[in-house]
């Protein structure tokens, strides 16, 4: 089930001053966002595999690179996720 | 009459231009092998517009309206949003309103209610292959956004269906225009989830073969069973579907393979095809 506004968040993102700005200090752009607890608790503690079913897999994968995460770091963690998205596709 | 003059598909990875410096030689020199003749036949068809059929990478939409399939009518799209595409070399592509609308209109006299939208940014999706394959002088662009990045997808008949109405779109447009499709993404990837980086080469090999082979309902069933396993970003071989689609409407071209090469260094089964007439 998507998260409206992680997703939100990290679509915002997209844009350079955006990213700039996160990447200067998360808080501030967190207190614009209406997330629930354990959504900025998964934000806040980086975690992949908690924030992977709640979002698409692109904007995930491009969250992580503008945050900063290491490539290999994510790879190593994605992939102990589990998390396949391609379940929740339509078929066809 | 609009005269349908190319139909052609290619692969459009990221990395392929973010990571371009740091790429082992054998790995350019696949991907330039296919951009290359991608390219020569590209040009060779003197296309006044090139329909392109992409996926949206959450450039033009999010969650808050997702379309299946969105047109681009407008006189101009922008040129590529992403920063890593900056040295991009056209920030305003023209379009082709008139075809656009033309497509539009047909498409809701054959089952089809695509969106439409004025303004598109044209993201790595779009420029990638125009890019590498140096598509030179651009023409005007048509571009059509097939939703294949965020469930609910549209399944693999209607895409090919799709492709149909294109191909009789261009035959029934009252100008005389060389329209030429290009379809982007594929063959088999994964991005953000478990398997991310993986490609499916047997998958990629056996659907190359099915779309050889011309029948179509193998095709679809083959797709159907095993496109999904093959990673997220595989859904883009429906795009390669609608050309497949639109090559079989306008008299059964033949699907020709220009070339495959497994690529782990930029995550993607990197596939170039060729339907068209100029050679």
């Amino acid at each position: 089930m998507r998260d409206y506004w992680l997703s939100k968040l990290f679509f915002d993102l997209q844009t350079p001053a955006a990213a700039a700005e996160y990447r200067a200090g998360r808080d501030a752009v967190l207190a614009r966002y209406p997330l629930k607890p354990e959504v900025l608790a998964a934000i806040e503690n980086d975690d992949v595999a908690a924030m992977a079913p709640l979002v698409n897999a692109y904007l995930l994968r491009f969250y992580f690179l503008v945050s900063g995460m290491p490539e290999e770091t994510f790879l190593k963690r994605i992939r102990a996720s589990g998390n396949k998205t391609a379940g929740e596709a339509n078929r066809g | 009459m609009a005269e349908l003059v190319g139909i052609y598909a290619a692969s459009h990875g990221p990395l392929i231009v973010r990571n371009w410096d740091v790429l082992s030689a054998a790995c350019k020199a696949a991907i330039t092998t296919g951009f290359d003749e991608l390219g020569r036949r590209i040009n060779a068809a003197r296309a006044d517009v090139l329909i392109v059929i992409s996926p949206d990478h959450w450039v033009n939409f999010f969650m808050d309206n997702l379309p299946a399939i969105c047109v681009g009518v407008g006189e101009t799209h922008d040129g590529p949003p992403e920063p890593w595409l900056n040295a991009f070399p056209h920030r305003k592509m023209a379009g082709h309103a008139p075809l656009a609308q033309h497509i539009v209109t047909q498409a809701f006299t054959r089952g089809f209610e695509p969106s439409v939208s004025y303004k598109l940014a044209l993201d790595h999706g779009f420029c990638i292959p125009l890019w590498k394959a140096g598509v030179a002088p651009l023409p005007a662009i048509v571009p059509i956004v097939l939703n294949t990045v965020e469930p609910p997808l549209p399944n693999v008949r209607r895409c090919f269906e799709w492709g149909a109405v294109l191909a009789e779109a261009i035959a029934s447009f009252e100008g005389h225009i060389r329209v030429a499709i290009l379809a982007t993404g594929g063959l088999s990837h994964s991005i953000g989830e478990a398997t991310m980086g993986a490609i499916d080469e047997a998958f990629d090999r056996e659907c190359l073969q099915h779309f050889a082979s011309g029948h179509r309902e193998a095709l679809f069933t083959f797709l159907d069973r095993r496109m999904e396993a093959a990673g997220n970003g595989t859904a883009e071989v429906r795009n390669w579907l609608a050309a497949h689609g639109a090559a079989s409407a306008a008299g059964a071209r033949d699907f020709e393979l220009i070339h495959y090469s497994a690529l782990p260094e930029v995550y993607v089964g990197c596939g170039f095809a060729s339907w068209g007439t100029a050679r």
